[in-house]
């Protein structure tokens, strides 16, 4: 879809055309997801910010200037619905066993090099478990930051954060996930 | 010598500008000369470079439809301009009804002063007036009464096997059939919801959420899932409606007959 059918779309979709908001929420909704998987570290977590971001955004239409980039804006709802989200279940998040987080590439029988994929996978779990424990602004900022590769000054402008305090949510989640990560440096 | 701070090299390692510092080069120069600070950031570098991006997990090419069918009914009302509160239609409904109440008020009027009813001009009130399909109309009406009662009876078929499949049983050949179903479905809504028969348009709704579902259902799904979609198939009595639907529209397809007026209270 090219600006101008976007355009076009969003028109309609401000006059209250709920079909054309379709066309968006096809063509976003995977990388939605991936941005919401990232910062939630949870499936089904991700896909309520899913779709409560394309509820807010729609919500919202009439406040989207027609000469941003559409996925630029949905991205920091995303990214807010999903701080919003870990906020709202923050005890969850606070018992949640490490076997339930996350972990990639979990280590199979007929794996060529099974120490190095059993390593890595205690490092994925070790990293989910430090994850869990940031606060949920850190956890958004160091996703961000380290993840999705935006720059400080775009992550303070998607989440609402001065540089200073950017900066400080970036420092703080990698201080305390080096703190996390540090055992296992020595054992390797 | 000055040091760095681990703050200046975490920036430094996501090649942001270190606080401070008026140049890059200033870092490398010193990362270079500096064994401590070297250390330090070597060790940073190491503990960042291990944590890799999580892979979410993967999404399919409909996944943007599945988010749609389920938020498209909590999507809220857009906000409108004040003076189009005026003109919604169950404002308009209600003065059409003040309306004929007054015509009628005012017919009845005439008639107890008068003594004797003006029959005929009653009765133009009354009845309503018959309406007058152009012969092409009646054919492509025809023609999409066809199409959805076929695709009734091809998604009714589906939602039988489905109803009826054992768990563990491989169930790809009724997807690949829900997949080629729920494209035709999507159609016939938006045709049914322009032609006005919006309850037409509700129930090919809900059986295309159903054929979605359907379709992502692992094609060997175990006896819990096949429960949840048997569960929520009944919920909706989407069988019963599909059915329904599907006879309705069959005798409609006969020429001169009557189209329901009630189809959503018949069939929900």
């Amino acid at each position: 879809m090219d600006a101008t059918e976007v355009t076009a779309v969003l028109a309609r979709a401000r006059q209250g055309d709920g079909e054309a908001f379709r066309a968006l929420v096809e063509q976003h909704s995977r990388r939605a997801f991936q941005l919401a998987y990232r910062i939630t570290g949870n499936e089904q977590d991700a896909e309520d910010v899913v779709q409560e971001s394309f509820i807010r955004a729609y919500r919202q239409l009439n406040r989207f200037e027609a000469r941003a980039h559409f996925g630029t804006w949905l991205h920091r709802i995303v990214a807010n619905c999903s701080v919003d989200l870990i906020r709202s279940r923050r005890a969850r998040f606070d018992h949640a066993s490490t076997d339930d987080l996350p972990v990639n590439n979990q280590p199979e029988a007929s794996d060529p090099n099974p120490e190095r994929m059993a390593a890595s996978a205690q490092i994925e779990r070790k990293v989910a478990a430090a994850m869990s424990a940031l606060s949920p602004l850190e956890r958004a900022a160091f996703t961000l930051r380290h993840y999705e590769g935006r720059s400080i000054a775009e992550i303070g402008k998607t989440l609402g954060l001065g540089t200073s305090a950017t900066k400080h949510s970036v420092f703080r989640a990698v201080r305390k996930l080096r703190a996390a990560l540090e055992p296992l440096r020595g054992e390797s | 010598m000055k040091h760095y701070t681990e703050e200046d090299l975490i920036l430094y390692y996501y090649e942001e500008r270190p606080r401070g510092s008026s140049a890059v080069g200033e870092i490398v120069q010193h990362l270079d000369t500096c064994a401590q600070c070297a250390a330090v950031y070597r060790g940073l570098a190491a503990t960042l470079k291990a944590i890799e991006t999580p892979e979410a997990p993967e999404r399919g090419d409909q996944y943007g439809l599945e988010v749609w069918q389920r938020i498209r009914h909590q999507l809220p009302e857009p906000e409108m301009p004040w003076w189009s509160a005026w003109f919604r239609a169950d404002r308009l409904a209600f003065a059409g009804a003040v309306a004929v109440l007054v015509l009628a008020a005012f017919v009845a009027g005439r008639w107890w002063s008068a003594g004797s009813v003006p029959a005929p001009q009653v009765a133009a009130v009354a009845t309503p007036a018959t309406p007058q399909t152009a012969p092409a109309e009646d054919s492509r009406e025809r023609i999409l009464l066809t199409s959805v009662a076929d695709h009734l009876d091809r998604s009714a078929r589906v939602l039988t096997d489905i109803m009826n499949a054992r768990a563990g049983v491989d169930i790809s050949a009724e997807q690949r059939w829900a997949e080629d179903l729920v494209a035709a479905s999507r159609l016939y809504r938006q045709d049914a919801a322009d032609a006005g028969e919006h309850s037409v348009a509700v129930v090919l709704d809900e059986l295309e959420r159903s054929l979605v579902e359907i379709v992502h259902t692992p094609s060997r799904a175990n006896a819990a899932r096949l429960d949840e979609i048997r569960r929520r198939i009944d919920a909706a009595s989407l069988l019963f409606k599909v059915r329904v639907l599907g006879d309705e529209l069959r005798q409609r397809e006969q020429p001169g007959a009557a189209r329901p007026r009630a189809l959503t209270t018949q069939t929900s």
